[in-house]
């Protein structure tokens, strides 16, 4: 199968992130690495594009992304205190979007860097 | 549609000088008349254009550096509650993005000019601007300490470093030429100053501070951009530091040229002990090189922080007052610093200062060349522009604050001599027609058939910070922003840039010099026109430029 | 006192790392950013640099280094402030050194090479910022490099953990005016770290709901704010069903950052790079996932900040 080459691709598993990776694959998995260290090499080989996991989970039984999407919609609303927390592996556009979501329902957000 | 009847309209660039007149509004733009739509019944009101601040510094890694350096300023600062309209956030000295927005809006100005953007975070800038609602936005891209300008400069590459800089305008998605202490910065990199327009720059054989403006000052002219060459000279902020600027005006050699916060540029004295003010000698300068503009970079007393590209003189600031000194210098490009600062009213220098930002307004007599501005956050927060507007206005409000500062400090000014008070028109020319024709944005700063419906609507006050402070509609591209005070409706701004034209073949010499250079992928390195939010990319104009002084038809 | 790390590799003729290993926690360090780079002023790359490592064991990492100083567990804000009083010209009493694991000798030489240095640079890590002394590690270290520009050029940075925790610093302070920690309950930002902090919140049980993304408290927080989360509702956003998946009420499984997810992510020094995923995935992105939250949200009864609560603060 032919190979999709990405150059200049950015890893970000360390705070390097080095952006001058060049990754081929072949549309489900990335076979090679060239210029990432050992643990960008794992990072980007450990990932797929197949659909490993259910789209969601509520209450630990499979749902659509629209159920969970209402069920958390409907727990944030509700609580008095909610909490957002994370944000160490996701895009600025998320974290953008998380301080929105944050601010709507009154929550505490926080990341990573306060542990 | 939306018709403003029976104001007072100032719109100087038109030659309307307080006259009653409507206004119309269509599609977001000045029209000569509407049928049916909201009418805004503004009699005895003050009608103006949307206000244009020239210089400020409200987004980007330098700003956003401060605010985490001054949480305790923060815990002070005004809250911007959320509600359905409205995002949450904090006035203060570094205001969030979002209260940025509705705090410019709040008072009437509708397009800013962030004056520092180094081209290696240039994405982290737009993203910024992205979440500064209502006001239109333009960048000026750092230029004056890029290496691989200078390194060109240097070896006398004219043709080749201006096609540099018109690629790097273009990846940064730029509307302007910044430069700030020419060669002083390239210097603090190796913690070295360059002060003078003569001095060698650290690193480098031939350039000077001199031959950096004087190059860079034609290039923007030969690249026909907009916005003429967007000076910080040399020395900013040191006593005795008025024959540098003087000098700076004469390199310039009639090239366009907008030299900014002016006030930290004229001072006379040997030390901050016998600091005096120098702003007759460069009103006079100023007054006769028609090629020039400037804003005023006031100060006004209290609490704020000072961040400049200038790292050398946040080192010295840092030494000086012993508060908090951050410095971030970007590779190859530029330096940043911040430093806490409150001036204060029983300092002699600061006393200076305050006074030279004041008469430098009242003694350059073109109102179309000079504009108010505070250098935000360096002078004060740009939501305290009313109070100088009062100043400006109010001679004997000026006697009052004058008996603020130690009496001993009168015999090294002018401003206790000085009886000019502005007119309403004035006003109008330095907040908003004057910096939208520097700017060269042709559908701002008046309200002529054609012009962006900006519009800030005012009651009449006899004191001019009340008026000036709280508009009673602001209008913006022809959506009603702000009414009695209100936040009642928020628009996205435009974000313009200009795609200068350069030598295709400028890619394949920079690729391998920014390889061994940079630290980031060179096919990285540009801001997607994709993630410029509402980007309008305007053309260099086909000349270069009208004379600033000009006015308009 | 910082730098993008292309003056670090233009410019860094001394390099030190302190409480950080970076042969194997950011293994392209050296040779991207720091001592094997021939760099603009420093053409001869390695035998142009003098690298230190600083840390109370010896990890991989002093391999590489020309000095390597074993400071005993816990002193390293004394080893940091004796350097600060070298630098200085103070006189230091021996036996306050030999408390520090090293020599007076040893700390006299490296306050010699800091202020030599035509452009020096401390990198720390982990093991100085999340150690004994936490942030007045962090402060001394700061201090440190400000205080040495009385004599040359020196910066000092932070080697920053994982993934985008630095993007989320910057996202969150330009839109709150605080890095981390901020409380939004009475409608606008509040910051008080150890009163805000998801830990302290959540030990306390504080809080009544969390959405987690990007990150698996379940797997790395102490077992009595884990036990929280699992008693109050806890939604995860994330690629892969995690810890904190089996304990919440919610998973919605997302589309990994930079691998399917487009965007954007910062440098540890700040900078901006885009992202260019290389697989199209099944998922949603977070991004798309948190609108459709939001969008959700906003069906419902708005939620009115308390004034009162506004003039209090």
């Amino acid at each position: 199968m032919e190979l999709t080459v990405t150059k200049n691709a950015t890893c970000t598993f360390c705070g390097c992130v080095c952006d001058d990776i060049e990754l081929h694959s072949d549309g489900e998995r990335i076979k090679e690495t060239k210029g990432a260290c050992i643990l960008g090499q794992s990072w980007f080989k450990n990932h797929t594009a197949e659909r490993l996991y259910p789209a969601a989970l509520v209450n630990g039984r499979e749902a659509t992304v629209d159920e969970a999407v209402e069920a958390a919609a409907e727990f944030l609303h509700a609580a008095d205190m909610p909490l957002v927390y994370g944000l160490s592996n996701v895009t600025c556009e998320a974290t953008r979007e998380a301080v929105s979501l944050a601010e709507l329902v009154g929550a505490v957000i926080d990341s990573h860097t306060s542990l | 549609m939306l018709r403003i009847t029976g104001g007072t309209v100032y719109d100087p660039a038109n030659g309307v000088h307080g006259e009653v007149r409507d206004v119309c509004i269509a599609g977001g733009k000045v029209v000569a008349a509407v049928e049916g739509g909201r009418t805004i019944d503004a009699s005895g009101m003050v009608v103006f254009p949307g206000g244009v601040d020239v210089h400020t510094h409200v987004a980007g890694a330098a700003l956003n550096f401060a605010r985490g350096l001054i949480p305790e300023q923060h815990r002070k600062a005004v809250p911007v509650v959320h509600s359905k309209l409205r995002r949450a956030g904090l006035g203060g000295v570094t205001p969030t993005t979002f209260a940025t927005g509705y705090l410019y809006a709040g008072m009437g100005w509708t397009t800013v000019n962030e004056a520092a953007v180094p081209v290696l975070s240039a994405k982290h800038t737009h993203e910024e601007l992205r979440d500064t609602p209502i006001v239109d936005k333009t960048c000026c891209v750092l230029m004056a300490n890029n290496e691989l300008l200078l390194d060109l400069l240097e070896a006398g590459e004219y043709e080749r470093a201006r096609d540099v800089l018109a690629w790097l305008v273009w990846a940064a998605k730029a509307y302007g030429v910044k430069a700030v202490n020419p060669g002083g910065v390239a210097a603090w990199k190796w913690g070295k100053d360059a002060k003078r327009l003569s001095d060698p720059v650290e690193g480098y054989g031939k350039m000077t501070p001199g031959t950096i403006v004087a190059a860079l000052a034609r290039m923007v002219d030969d690249l026909h951009l907009p916005h003429p060459l967007h000076l910080h000279c040399n020395s900013l902020g040191n006593p005795g530091n008025v024959d540098v600027t003087l000098e700076t005006m004469k390199v310039l050699e009639g090239n366009r040229a907008h030299l900014a916060h002016l006030q930290y540029h004229a001072y006379g004295g040997d030390d901050w002990g016998t600091i005096r003010s120098e702003a007759v000698a460069v009103a006079d300068a100023f007054n006769a090189n028609p090629n020039l503009t400037a804003d005023a970079g006031a100060v006004l007393f209290g609490n704020t922080v000072t961040i400049t590209a200038d790292g050398p003189w946040q080192h010295l600031l840092f030494q000086l007052t012993g508060k908090k000194w951050a410095n971030l210098d970007v590779e190859n490009e530029t330096g940043c610093g911040v430093v806490p600062y409150a001036y204060k009213p029983g300092s002699p220098a600061n006393a200076v200062q305050w006074a030279v930002g004041l008469e430098l307004l009242l003694l350059i007599t073109d109102p179309w060349r000079i504009y108010l501005t505070t250098d935000h956050p360096n002078g004060a927060p740009f939501w305290r522009y009313p109070e100088i507007i009062r100043l400006l206005m109010d001679r004997d409000y000026r006697r009052e604050q004058l008996n603020t500062i130690p009496g001993a400090v009168h015999s090294r000014l002018v401003l206790p001599e000085l009886t000019r008070e502005y007119t309403l028109s004035e006003i109008a020319v330095i907040t908003s027609a004057g910096p939208a024709r520097a700017l060269g944005l042709p559908h701002k700063g008046h309200l002529g058939v054609g012009a962006d419906a900006d519009v800030a609507i005012f009651n009449v006050d006899k004191d001019p910070a009340r008026m000036f402070a709280y508009p009673r509609y602001v209008i913006k591209g022809g959506e009603v922003v702000i009414e009695e005070g209100e936040l009642r409706q928020v628009v996205e701004g435009r974000s313009f840039a200009v795609r200068p034209a350069y030598d295709e073949a400028v890619e394949a010499y920079l690729r391998p010099v920014f390889q061994q250079q940079y630290t980031m992928s060179f096919d990285n390195y540009p801001v997607g026109p994709d993630r410029v939010h509402g980007l309008e990319v305007v053309g260099p104009a086909t000349q270069a430029g009208r004379e600033p002084g000009e006015p308009g038809a | 006192m910082s730098c993008t790390l292309g003056e670090v590799k233009n410019r860094a003729d001394l390099i030190i790392y302190w409480g950080g290993n970076p042969a194997e926690c950011h293994p392209r360090h050296f040779t991207k950013y720091t001592i094997m780079q021939k760099g603009k002023y420093v053409p001869n790359g390695r035998k142009g640099r003098t690298m230190v490592l600083v840390d109370i064991r010896e990890t991989p990492s002093a391999k590489a280094a020309d000095i390597f100083l074993q400071v005993r567990p816990g002193k390293d804000f004394e080893v940091l402030t004796l350097l600060r009083a070298i630098v200085k010209g103070q006189r230091i009493d021996p036996r306050a050194a030999a408390e520090t694991g090293l020599t007076l000798e040893q700390l006299t030489d490296l306050a010699d090479r800091m202020k030599r240095a035509k452009f020096g640079v401390l990198f720390f890590g982990m093991g100085l910022s999340m150690t004994r002394g936490k942030h007045m590690n962090s402060a001394a270290a700061l201090t440190l490099a400000a205080e040495l520009n009385a004599f040359t050029k020196f910066v000092a940075m932070p080697m920053r953990g994982h993934g985008n925790v630095t993007g989320a610093d910057v996202v969150l302070r330009y839109t709150t005016g605080y890095p981390f920690g901020i409380n939004l309950c009475r409608g606008y930002p509040r910051f008080n770290p150890g009163e805000f902090s998801s830990v302290d919140l959540l030990v306390r049980g504080d809080v009544d709901a969390t959405l987690v993304l990007g990150a698996d408290p379940g797997a790395t927080m102490p077992q009595p704010a884990i036990d929280h989360l699992a008693r109050t509702p806890t939604i995860v956003l994330d690629p892969k069903v995690t810890h904190t998946s089996r304990l919440a009420r919610v998973h919605i499984t997302t589309a990994a950052t930079g691998i399917t997810a487009p965007g954007t992510v910062y440098r540890m020094d700040e900078v901006p790079l885009p992202l260019r995923p290389p697989l199209k995935g099944p998922y949603p992105s977070d991004e798309e996932v948190l609108r459709r939250i939001i969008a959700a949200v906003r069906k419902k009864p708005a939620w009115e900040p308390d004034p009162a609560g506004v003039m209090a603060g």
